[in-house]
Parts: structure tokens; C-alpha cells; sequence
């Protein structure tokens, strides 16, 4: 995750966060360690686009499945949006698609959010 | 997605997992952090959410947590493992589910309870050669999926890996700990190399109660000229070695002669010039790490005219470090107190040198040790020769060459 670009997206009642090219080193930490924060911060509904990102490795989902973790323990909601199909298909794959919403586009994911009581 | 799909996807995952894996494992970067990826990678393709690695220390019989997922900090979750279980854990070799398997919770004895505290479901032991290493706990699937078969093998797999390279990491650490030791002996050597060179040319200094000091003077002025001449590191270094043994041959000289203040007889100068050949033979018995040192001993007296001793060496025939050493050694010798005589004034030691340009001395040397005199008087080199001059003749020195009373370099025109 660059610290030059800004990567989220506060809005109303949500967070959007965006990832980078690769989700694939220990470096993407850092994406759970911002959701972290906004966790922290009380900001319980986090969407995390995913239409910059060509790969998702092993350590990436470990590092996602970290994060389903802890909103799920906070009795947040998280949705993912914009996954490429050869991404959707690992975390199908991986039974990860029974435990989370993925929608289409990252405004899709935003309207569901907002109007998730 | 249909099973042949899905069984080709999730072995073209499993492929890429081992490879990255296999990558992660062999490169330069710091251990804790391929550690950390590699437990990453696992949980990943398990996608569990608690997980860890931990390293065996073999004397303590304890697995300590080395990287951890989702589990919080265990840095203090120490699992103590009795000599049977350790013996259980390397006939294992491949993962088990410890938490349906009930000859697994027996055999664990007091580990368990460690590993129930942190969620484990699946460990796999990390073995090489019938050594356990550490081991490899994960906990539940994030699916709530149960282990596959396949699984187990791929972590079988994943787990021969890891522990390869945690041997590999042991065997450089210990290594490495080998190395530290013997560069500390060799530092220690040195230190004992230098001092002893050092206590002999304060016992060469101590036969003579004048010249206190004179074998360390000549040591750092032959440096400092050497060191003007562009020498090497290495090579100034084993001028200033052979600085302090110069006179190492007036051990076998009888004191009396040495510090005789009335003319010497015939024998007695004799004898007295006999010590550059002493010195010699006693150093070239000597394995010095720099080369030259016993000839520079030998020929410290020798003049570029041909007219000195022991071998009244022609000046293509005198080594440039023995050169050096003639005016490093003339020129402490002037600048102290004799028993014949007190010390020269900067006028008289001057013009000494001058008067034997060509003739004791080296042309180049001495243009060099007049070199290194301007610049030290004038700021432009640091302090190596006049720090060791007393301060009456220092200043005085200091003075007549700002004003130009003594003129360093008009044996040049």
C-alpha cells in the first residue's frame, strides 16, 4: 500500500479502501494494519476495492482473511468489489466466497453498504 | 465451477504457494522476515486465521514462538515438550489434527496446553535428520472447511521446506558464532603481536638511558615519510614496525659501551656497529606479516655515498625503507640528548641534514621529511613528527621556518 497516494475513501458511515497492483508480499501487512485503524476509530463498515489489483497470492489472502476476522469480531461488515475473475475464482476456491459479499463495482459495494442497517 | 476444475485450480495454487514459497525460503533477506512470510503463506492457502511457527531449542526443550497470525502476542507462549514427545514428533514426520486425534493429546503431555490456549487445530513438526527443529500450528479454517487429505500432505510438504531452512539457519548461526569467536582471537592475537613488538622496543630503549623513547620516535617518523611517499597502508605499517625493532640488535651490546660518555676505542665502535647485523639475524628468524622488515634492520646505517656500515651498500643497493629510516633515525638522534653532547638546535639539525643531502641521505627522503616538516608547521598535515620534539625546539623550529630564517628546501638549487 503506497503512503504517498492516498489509498481510501472515508464517507458517511463507510470506509473504501483501494489496494494495490499486488497483493502478494508481506509488505500488503500494511492493508490490515489500516483497517486496524479505521477499526479502532469506530468505522465498523469497510469496503475494500479491489480493481487495481491483478494478483492476490497466498500470503494476500491470509492477510484478507485477517481482516474478515477482525470486523467479524467487531460485528462490523466488509465487502469486497472490483475482484478480477482470476482473483474471485481463488477466493471461491477457497470457500472465502460463502463468508463474504463481492460485488461488481466499487459503487455497488458503496450503496449496499449505506443502506445495510 | 465443476470438480475438474476446481481440483486443477487448487493444485495450480498449491504449485504456486510451494514455488513462492521455495523463493521466499532461499533468499538474502533478514530470517524472521521469511519466517513470517512463510507462515503467511500457509495460513493463506489454508485460509486459517490463527496461526505459528515455532523454533526448538534443544537445550532448554522448548518451542518458542518465532512468527504468529491472528493469535495475538504469544511472544511468552514457551511450549515445554518432554523427551517423549520429542521422540513422538520426529517418528511423526507428517501434521496431525490434534484435536480429533487422542493418542496426539497423549503423547503431548503438558504441550498441549500451550497449543489448546492459542486455538491450534493441525501441528506439523519440523524435522531433519531425526532432529525436531520446531514445529508448525495452525488453527480452523476460516470456512469452517475440515483438513483434506490433501492438505496434510501439502503441509508435509510445506513443513520439509521450512524445517531445511531452519536448519540451514542453525547451521549458519552456529557458523557464524565460530566466526565471531575466532575474529576476536585474532583481534586479541594482534593486540598481543603489537604490544609485544612495543615491550621489546621499550626494552631495546631502557638499555640506554638516553635515548628513552628513541625506538618509538624513529617508528612514527618513518611512518609519517612513508606516508608522504605515497606508501601503501600495508607497507607504511611495516615501516613503523620496523621503526620500533630498528636497534633491536643493541640487546646484545654491553650497556657500558652504549651509554659511554668519553670517545669509544676501536673494539668497542666495533661492537657498537655490529648491532644492525644482530638485529638482522635476530629478526629474519622472524615470520612478519610484511616483507623487508630484517633488511631495513640491516641496513639502517647504510649512506647513499657508500661510506656506511655493515655493508657499505651502494645507493641502488639500499632499500628505500632503510633510506627513510637513516633520516627518521639521524634525525631523533640529533633532536635529543646525547651522553656526548645535549641536543642540536633546529639551525644546526638542519643544516646537518642539508650537509649530508646526497651523501647519508637519500635526495627524495629528505625532500619528503622537509615535506611533511612545512606542512605540519603550517596546518596543512596532521601533527606526526612534531609532537615528539621538545616544545622549546619545536617553536623555535616553527618560527625560523615562518620567517624564513631556515630555509627547508636551498640544498635543492
Amino acid at each position: 500500500m503506497s503512503g504517498k497516494v492516498k489509498n481510501f475513501k472515508e464517507l458517511e458511515g463507510c470506509v473504501v479502501i483501494y489496494t494495490d497492483n499486488y497483493l502478494n508480499d508481506i509488505e500488503g501487512v500494511k492493508l490490515e494494519d489500516e483497517c486496524d485503524v479505521f477499526l479502532n476509530r469506530g468505522k465498523k463498515k469497510i469496503v475494500i476495492d479491489f480493481a487495481n489489483t491483478e494478483l492476490v497470492n497466498s500470503i494476500g489472502i491470509s492477510i484478507l482473511v485477517g481482516i474478515m476476522e477482525k470486523v467479524k469480531k467487531r460485528n462490523g461488515i466488509l465487502f469486497f468489489s472490483s475482484l478480477k475473475k482470476v482473483n474471485h475464482d481463488i477466493f471461491n476456491m477457497l470457500g472465502l466466497t460463502k463468508h463474504i459479499s463481492i460485488f461488481q463495482t466499487e459503487e455497488e459495494a458503496i450503496g449496499k453498504m449505506l443502506a445495510h442497517e | 465451477m465443476n470438480d475438474v476444475a476446481y481440483g486443477l485450480e487448487r493444485l495450480l495454487f498449491n504449485l504456486d504457494t510451494l514455488s513462492e514459497l521455495g523463493e521466499e525460503l532461499t533468499s538474502p533477506k533478514d530470517f524472521n522476515k521469511i519466517v513470517k512470510s512463510s507462515l503467511y503463506m500457509i495460513m493463506g492457502n489454508f485460509s486459517a486465521f490463527k496461526g505459528a511457527i515455532f523454533q526448538f531449542d534443544h537445550g532448554k526443550k522448548t518451542a518458542k514462538p518465532i512468527a504468529s497470525k491472528g493469535i495475538g502476542d504469544i511472544n511468552d507462549c514457551v511450549i515445554k515438550l518432554e523427551e517423549e514427545t520429542i521422540k513422538e514428533l520426529v517418528a511423526l514426520k507428517t501434521p496431525i489434527d490434534i484435536s480429533s486425534n487422542k493418542k496426539a493429546t497423549s503423547f503431548l503431555g503438558v504441550g498441549k496446553t500451550g497449543l489448546e490456549k492459542i486455538k491450534v487445530r493441525i501441528l506439523a513438526p519440523l524435522v531433519v535428520r531425526e532432529d525436531l527443529l520446531g514445529l508448525i500450528a495452525i488453527g480452523e479454517k476460516f470456512s469452517g472447511e475440515v483438513y483434506s487429505k490433501d492438505d496434510f500432505r501439502l503441509l508435509s510438504v510445506i513443513a520439509h521446506h521450512i524445517a531445511v531452512s531452519l536448519h540451514n539457519q542453525s547451521l549458519l548461526r552456529k557458523l557464524m558464532g565460530k566466526y565471531d569467536e575466532n575474529k576476536k582471537l585474532y583481534e586479541n592475537l594482534i593486540c598481543i603481536y603489537y604490544d609485544t613488538i612495543h615491550a621489546f622496543a621499550t626494552a631495546i630503549d631502557a638499555k640506554d638511558a638516553y635515548t628513552k623513547g628513541h625506538s618509538h620516535r624513529v617508528s612514527a617518523y618513518c611512518a609519517a615519510i612513508a606516508n608522504e611517499m605515497k606508501w601503501s597502508q600495508d607497507e607504511t605499517e611495516g615501516i613503523r614496525i620496523a621503526g620500533l625493532l630498528h636497534d633491536i640488535g643493541k640487546i646484545a651490546i654491553d650497556k657500558s659501551i652504549i651509554n659511554k660518555d668519553r670517545p669509544l676505542t676501536n673494539n668497542e665502535f666495533v661492537e657498537l656497529n655490529s648491532h644492525p647485523v644482530i638485529g638482522y639475524e635476530i629478526l629474519s628468524k622472524v615470520k612478519f606479516p610484511w616483507t623487508g622488515i630484517p633488511k631495513m634492520v640491516r641496513n639502517h646505517h647504510e649512506r647513499v655515498d657508500g661510506r656506511g656500515y655493515p655493508d657499505s651498500l651502494g645507493s641502488n643497493e639500499i632499500s628505500l625503507g632503510s633510506k627513510i629510516m637513516t633520516v627518521a633515525d639521524s634525525f631523533d638522534a640529533m633532536t635529543t640528548d646525547r651522553p656526548y653532547r645535549p641536543s642540536l638546535t633546529p639551525d644546526e639539525v638542519i643544516m646537518e641534514l642539508k650537509k649530508n643531502y646526497n651523501k647519508q641521505f637519500d635526495r627524495d627522503v629528505l625532500h619528503n621529511f622537509f615535506s611533511i616538516i612545512r606542512k605540519e608547521i603550517v596546518g596543512e598535515n596532521k601533527p606526526a613528527i612534531m609532537p615528539f620534539l621538545s616544545s622549546s625546539f619545536a617553536d623555535e623550529l616553527k618560527t625560523k621556518v615562518l620567517n624564513r630564517t631556515i630555509n627547508l628546501f636551498s640544498f635543492e638549487k
